[in-house]
């Protein structure tokens, strides 16, 4: 990649099931405010442009943008949203200040999942409308499918998804976000092999990293954490054209982060990778080449199994705990990985290195 | 600053009222013409970026997945940026930071907008970009907004609407030319629009664009490739983008300071110094005419307040010293949200090469701004394009190539209905929104006939609506304090249709009441009560519902009625 860029500040707020008295703009208001003083900037002189990761119908708001700016310190200032995972909204940073147009740019992502009262029915929303909606199943449905074809296609079994899951759940323990240890569900089933103790629960959280190039002598932040490639990919939208075993965004994804970075998947020593469900956390890794990294190498901080489904956050979260690990001296290469949720084919993909 | 990138083709539908082609189609034909416009394939794009406005139009959620295959983004980069209204202007900026980032040496930039999927009425998926707690439910509608800052407008200069209406003509004239052109018409004149319906005073039928389905794509490409495509590259030149605070009931609506912001930004960028000489061309966003007044004077092209009067004086005709809007605009050529915007960059590529055919400004034209406008009348988007001194192309030369023919397939209102195969689905969610621990002592407040403000002691301004931060400071607001409920009319519309476009029996009377004791502070609320026509800068009081009838919410207050008078209805 052309510009250095570090990750100079992190913030979080929630990262539970609900956040009762506090509302999505004072989550965020937490959130950026703890990024902020993370690295060491005022936002309304210091940060050059914002991107916000949302998507209206989570938020039951018609152009969503609109309701940013003030909580991120963003008023009058260049920002705007990406209808996708807070991991595009780091790509996105890095082509901002890789452009030049900005040196220091604030990312967001939240969930206020307990504000929806009807989240299924949303994400049946994102059906196609004429072909998949009529036909009444539900979006998890679509991951009971994808669950079997990779069972079949790789010979793993529900009993190793099962291990991830309580692996991740053990891995939030040791997490300070994770105010209350996690409890699997029952098993009872959502959509045969797919079992809700494999599924990751909704919570309300909001994470914002700050970014800045890390070129500038003498002035710039001193990086401790850099972000050295990047990748984003788009599979087939339609269900009847994507392939249900392979995670191929996440494969693109990953490959375009690794060449930008000049690195093999050998060389990446820590992995925070979307697990919303169990089976996804092994499908990632096999499309980053990472299938025989350590188990204790992945998703350490328990992922979204342990911390919750943070709909559009959850890549954020996932690079946080990169972040928050790398700086920690635990690891010198780490991938953060997201998947966009059902029933999308879209995923992202960002290495990061201790400086 | 990074790579150069430079627009090396265009292309777009027709612009219709109802579209038989689906979203998918629609973005397939922009984009195909945007190619064919650029001779290359799409396996030579690395990145495709989407832009596309609420997902309630389409009625698909995550309608950037949804519309990827028929952007061209399978198995590609793709993502799908917004910021409402000034989406369109923004996908080009969008693609130009994935080339000068060096991520992408070729990015198409799509933009596409189906609304008339969206029944009864497109106006609907409008409802819910009011705030949740304190302005749905008063059952806004769009109109009211703009009608709302057009008064205001109007009011802060003493304009009346026959200064107005002269854009309306001039556009809806311009847009005769444009083979994409729904609302095209070559003899309208002022009276036409000043005789035409009432929506909300002072907005009328003829004042306002249409809604329409419609996509529009470009393809960018960085210095190093351009070349190889196009011996006429057209430079973006500079990029801006600002968006303004949500407590749009707490600004003067009388000046768009985002697009200030933004066109400094891209000025800067471009090195344009003096705006007025050395722009030649102009797209402002006019999805109503006088937003192109108010966008051209935050443009830096006119004095504040003195576009009308350029624009009856001919200065802003195709002919004239700066042309202004030469498309047709969204108010001509029509306003599929997201693709009027980017059809605006498409225009000055067209214009700036010598292909607009009868829409072709005189002279050699070297430089160009579009810009579009969104959200809560809250951001501003900005793109400066210039030839660099390349190739000259005046209006006299032949174009090298014409841009390809736009297309789509219109269809009236009972077919669109009756088209076989067509889905009906209803959008079931639902939400409880938390108002959190500012706005929910604001509306426990309420219900006790008191009007909570919040105090920040760095800037010493006392905030309605309450915040627990300020915006301006961005650190916790510092107490508490009780505002009167009385204020004054910074501006009000009388309002003749619901929502869904549907005339009411009776007019409604929102207005932004600036309440006393606060710094700017107010919000959106309905008059009643008065004998006269209300007035701007009336002094108002609110009318309480009986305690008994108060439940914690903006409705606790009934209006606010003319101050010392008796209750109305």
């Amino acid at each position: 990649m052309g510009t250095r860029v570090a990750v100079v500040g992190a913030g979080w707020s929630g990262f539970t099931a609900t956040t009762p008295g506090v509302s999505y703009k004072e989550l965020m208001f937490a959130a950026a405010s703890r990024a902020y003083e993370d690295a060491g900037v005022d936002p309304r002189t210091q940060v050059d442009s914002f991107v916000a990761c949302s998507e209206d119908l989570e938020e039951g708001t018609s152009i969503f943008d609109e309701y940013v700016p003030d909580q991120l310190g963003a008023v009058q200032r260049p920002v705007h949203t990406i209808a996708a995972d807070g991991l595009f909204g780091v790509v996105t940073g890095v082509m901002l200040i890789g452009s030049g147009v900005a040196r220091t740019v604030a990312v967001e992502a939240h969930s206020k999942a307990s504000d929806v009262v009807s989240l299924g029915r949303i994400d049946r929303f994102a059906l196609d409308p004429v072909l998949n909606r009529p036909l009444g199943i539900a979006p998890v449905a679509l991951a009971g499918l994808e669950m079997r074809a990779l069972l079949e296609a790789t010979g793993r079994t529900v009993e190793d998804c099962a291990e991830v899951a309580s692996r991740n759940r053990d891995h939030a323990r040791s997490n300070p976000r994770v105010a209350d240890p996690p409890t699997a569900p029952p098993p009872h089933p959502l959509a045969d092999p797919l079992t809700a103790d494999q599924a990751a629960e909704p919570a309300d959280g909001c994470v914002v990293l700050v970014l800045a190039a890390a070129d500038e002598s003498g002035t710039g932040p001193a990086p401790t954490v850099t972000i050295d490639g990047v990748g984003w990919h788009q599979d087939a939208p339609s269900l009847e054209s994507r392939s249900w075993d392979r995670a191929v965004y996440a494969e693109r994804a990953c490959a375009d982060a690794y060449r930008r970075a000049g690195i093999a998947p050998a060389d990446v020593d820590l992995a925070e990778v979307d697990d919303r469900f169990a089976y996804k956390q092994l499908q990632h890794l096999d499309a980053a080449g990472l299938a025989d990294l350590d188990p204790a190498r992945v998703n350490a901080s328990g992922g979204a199994l342990g911390e919750g489904d943070l709909r559009e956050a959850n890549g954020l979260a996932r690079a946080l705990a990169c972040v928050e690990r790398l700086r920690a001296g635990d690891g010198a290469t780490a991938l953060a990985l997201a998947w966009r949720g059902l029933p999308s084919s879209s995923g992202a993909a960002v290495v990061m290195r201790r400086g | 600053m990074g790579k150069r990138v430079a627009v090396v083709g265009a292309g777009m539908t027709r612009f219709v009222r109802r579209a038989e082609e689906t979203g998918k189609e629609l973005s397939w034909i922009a984009a195909a013409a945007a190619l064919e416009s650029a001779g290359i394939g799409l396996d030579r794009v690395d990145a495709v970026c989407l832009g596309t406005a609420p997902d309630a139009f389409d009625g698909v959620h995550r309608k950037g997945d949804y519309l990827a295959d028929g952007a061209g983004a399978w198995g590609k980069p793709f993502m799908r940026a917004y910021v409402g209204g000034g989406t369109g202007v923004f996908t080009p900026i969008q693609g130009w930071y994935t080339v000068a980032s060096g991520m992408a040496d070729v990015v198409l930039c799509v933009a596409e907008e189906k609304m008339s999927s969206c029944r009864p009425h497109p106006q609907g998926a409008f409802v819910t970009i009011f705030d949740d707690i304190i302005e749905r439910p008063l059952e806004p509608n769009l109109l009211w907004i703009f009608a709302l800052e057009m008064h205001r407008y109007m009011h802060a200069y003493g304009l009346e609407k026959r200064d107005i209406a002269e854009v309306a003509v001039k556009n809806k004239r311009n847009a005769v030319d444009h083979p994409a052109a729904l609302l095209g018409q070559a003899d309208l004149t002022v009276d036409d629009v000043l005789a035409s319906e009432v929506l909300a005073w002072p907005v009328q039928r003829l004042d306002v664009s249409p809604i329409s389905d419609g996509a529009v794509a470009l393809v960018l490409a960085s210095e190093d490739v351009a070349g190889s495509m196009t011996d006429r590259p057209v430079w973006i030149q500079g990029v801006g983008w600002n968006l303004d605070t949500t407590y749009w009931t707490n600004r003067d609506l009388v000046y768009p300071e985002y697009v200030e912001h933004a066109a400094r930004m891209a000025y800067e960028m471009a090195d344009v110094t003096e705006p007025r000489r050395q722009i030649h061309v102009a797209e402002p966003y006019d999805p109503f005419d006088y937003k192109e007044l108010h966008h051209l004077e935050g443009l830096l092209l006119f004095d504040k307040g003195k576009a009308p009067e350029a624009a009856r004086d001919g200065v802003t005709a195709r002919d004239g010293d700066l042309p202004c809007t030469p498309s047709g605009g969204l108010l001509g050529v029509g306003n599929p949200i997201a693709a009027a915007g980017l059809m605006k960059v498409a225009e000055l590529f067209w214009q700036l090469r010598g292909e607009a055919g009868g829409r072709q400004v005189p002279g050699t034209p070297e430089r160009g701004v579009a810009q579009a406008w969104g959200d809560l009348m809250q951001v501003g988007t900005v793109v400066v394009l210039g030839t660099d001194g390349g190739p000259a192309t005046t209006a006299s030369d032949p174009p090298a190539s014409a841009p390809p023919a736009p297309r789509a397939t219109a269809l009236d209102d009972a077919a669109f209905l009756a088209a076989p195969g067509a889905v009906d689905a209803a959008f079931d969610g639902s939400y409880r929104w938390d108002p959190g621990a500012a706005m929910g002592r604001f509306l426990d407040g309420l219900a006790e006939g008191v009007v909570h403000a919040t105090v920040c002691d760095a800037c010493g301004r006392t905030l309605v609506p309450p915040r627990a931060f300020c915006e301006r400071c961005f650190r916790p607001t510092d107490g508490w304090a009780e505002v009167p409920a009385t204020g004054v009319v910074e501006t009000y519309s009388r309002c003749h249709v619901a929502w869904d476009m549907q005339p009411l029996d009776e007019p409604r009377y929102p207005a932004v009441i600036r309440l006393d004791g606060t710094s700017q502070g107010g919000f959106l609320h309905l008059l009643g009560g008065f004998t006269d026509e209300p007035t701007i800068g009336m002094r108002v009081e609110a009318v309480w519902r009986p305690p008994q009838e108060r439940t914690g919410s903006i409705l606790d207050i009934a209006w606010f009625r003319p101050a010392g008078e008796e209750a109305g209805s």
